[in-house]
């Protein structure tokens, strides 16, 4: 008998990021660990840049396609994975200047193997394979959340965090049980055509509601949502910039992968006034429960990372959107929002962290002024929350407006225009609170004696970079729609 | 002669009830973990029982997952216990209505 290793050819990224991941462990471990943290982080975290770029290298070269039972690689799937990594890799760079741990190695291979989470996560066709690659995900991120010994919000916000995720994730394992119980199957595109061959049981839409429960603790969709405030505002703000940027946007790849490939069959109607059972009137409640609520009480926040975190959640409720868009227009639409809003966010929590270490805490009161202490980062922050409240030219303008034209061009007869027109009086009010932040930062004079804040070059580059591609992808943003477009057409799915 | 699906069915149903109300419930995180394990234990013994009653029992799929979701439940206690331990040693406390640093 001769081992073959040929299965592990498709996975070369996946690996490649775990290998980084150990030999972080390990350079740490055997080499940094009696220097100075300075040399330290920056070793470590040259090692994990050194992953993430080497699996974005590999992935840009690679043109093995195909498909299996338990993987897909397509177009789609390596452009998203490429996106992940870049999005990991500002991660990893924002890090650089963290010291609220000692345990450099560690923090950075729990961040790569997430990361590898996220990479298997995409290309899962199986619901095994996707319950296992969400757990992947889950639990280093339960454990970075925790990493911030300085302060007591770190351990509790992962502990809420982890009691919430185990609870949706044990609703999406005995959603997934039934559904096996009732098709035999558990690759997606199996269970699709069983669905569609037998008479849908009711047991069948409990288990599709169970299913989804996970998911939409993922996304931080209303009524699921109430770790993502606490695990803004107590996680390390590099973790917090990971979980708000690429697990958002893997999660919602994967959701529409469910929805659409395995619940094709039982989709349901959620127009005006055909409301049918199926996923699409519980994704229309989720929807407007998301964007009512996360923007009203994002009105009441005192602290920019909270206001963020009620503000990702009705983000996530206009995502949620593009699920009634048809099938050709809704992908690209949905995958042009996530990721300019990966972007933003990111770029926005990476201001409120580098706020929140000069000014000790990121309550109104520190942001007061920064203009002129700060005004590189203020201009950055400018951008950020004009381009989250939808202001064109900036790039959070074109997602909602290929969003919102989804929608309300998918169903006949304009079927879904309430939602669109309970979508964009929820960003109205949205304009609001985003303009408080700008408020304090521009109109509000700094502190008497407040001194210039200085943050450093490791915060500084990746921030202005985000910005800058905030205003590229807002004044061109054809080109990245294209690209999805042109991926997503020459992809099976 | 063996008890007929529906049985294991009702009592995997009546075990993720019983899990889920502890974890709603109680207030000591550690009660709540253990809510959490009978809650994936229920779906366990669901997976079991439709592969064993279901049409292909050669195919293994459902004992496949439950050795995956095994496993799975017990990195996440590990996790869980952890993190308990984490926020025990700063706050002398596991209930849950205590730890309020957070809110708003």
């Amino acid at each position: 008998m001769t081992l073959s290793l040929d299965w592990m050819i498709p996975l070369i990224p996946e690996e490649i990021v775990i290998i980084f991941a150990l030999a972080a462990l390990a350079v740490d471990f055997a080499i940094v660990r009696r220097m100075n943290p300075a040399v330290r982080w920056r070793v470590i975290g040259a090692t994990a840049c050194a992953g993430c770029v080497g699996a974005m290298i590999w992935i840009g070269r690679a043109t093995n396609y195909g498909t299996s039972e338990m993987l897909a690689l397509s177009p789609l799937t390596q452009f998203i994975k490429l996106a992940l990594l870049g999005l990991a890799l500002v991660v990893v760079v924002l890090s650089l200047d963290a010291r609220f741990t000692r345990h450099t190695g560690e923090y950075y291979a729990l961040l790569l193997l997430a990361t590898a989470g996220l990479m298997l996560l995409i290309s899962s066709e199986n619901l095994l394979m996707i319950f296992i690659a969400l757990e992947i995900l889950s639990v280093p991120l339960y454990v970075l959340t925790a990493f911030d010994k300085t302060r007591e919000a770190s351990a509790e916000a992962a502990l809420k965090y982890f009691l919430f995720g185990s609870v949706a994730a044990a609703f999406t394992l005995f959603g997934i049980s039934l559904l096996y119980g009732m098709t035999g199957e558990l690759g997606l595109g199996a269970i699709a055509a069983k669905l569609r061959t037998q008479p849908v049981e009711p047991v069948c839409y409990a288990a599709l509601v169970m299913t989804l429960i996970g998911f939409a603790f993922k996304v931080a969709a209303a009524p699921f949502h109430f770790w993502a405030p606490d695990v803004y505002e107590g996680a390390p703000a590099p973790i917090a910039c990971f979980v708000a940027s690429a697990s958002k946007v893997a999660s919602f790849f994967v959701l529409a992968k469910i929805v659409i490939d395995g619940f094709g069959p039982i989709r349901g109607g959620a127009a005006w006034n055909d409301f049918r059972a199926g996923w699409m009137p519980v994704l229309a409640v989720l929807a407007v429960l998301s964007m009512a609520g996360g923007n009203i009480a994002a009105l009441a926040q005192t602290s920019v990372k909270r206001l963020l975190a009620y503000s990702a959640i009705a983000h996530g409720g206009y995502a949620l959107l593009a699920f009634f868009g048809n099938a050709r227009q809704m992908l690209p639409a949905l995958l042009f929002y996530v990721i300019t809003y990966a972007l933003t966010v990111l770029g926005a929590l990476a201001v409120a962290g580098a706020v929140e270490n000069s000014a000790n805490g990121d309550r109104m009161a520190a942001w007061a002024g920064l203009g002129r202490r700060a005004p590189l980062l203020a201009v950055c922050m400018f951008i950020f929350m004009l381009s989250l409240a939808g202001i064109p030219p900036l790039a959070g303008f074109f997602g909602k407006f290929y969003l919102f034209t989804a929608a309300a061009a998918g169903q006949p007869h304009l079927g879904m225009l309430w939602l669109v027109i309970v979508a964009v009086g929820a960003s109205a009010i949205s304009l609001y609170y985003y303009l408080q932040v700008l408020k304090q930062i521009y109109a509000v004079p700094p502190p008497a004696g407040a001194m210039p804040l200085r943050a450093s070059r490791a915060a500084l580059f990746p921030i202005a970079l985000l910005a800058a591609l905030v205003i590229v992808f807002g004044c061109a943003p054809g080109w990245l729609l294209g690209r999805l477009s042109a991926v997503l057409n020459s992809s099976a799915f | 002669m063996s008890a007929p699906l529906t049985h294991y069915l009702i009592l995997s149903a009546l075990l993720f009830c019983i899990g889920f109300a502890g974890a709603v419930g109680r207030r000591s995180a550690i009660l709540v973990l253990i809510g959490i394990e009978l809650m994936l234990n229920a779906a366990n013994l669901n997976f079991i029982a439709f592969w064993r009653y279901g049409p292909h029992p050669e195919a293994l799929t459902g004992v496949m997952f439950v050795l995956f979701s095994i496993a799975i439940a017990a990195a996440e206690a590990a996790v869980g216990l952890a993190l308990v331990i984490a926020t025990y040693r700063q706050r002398r406390t596991t209930r849950m209505d205590q730890l309020d640093t957070l809110k708003g």
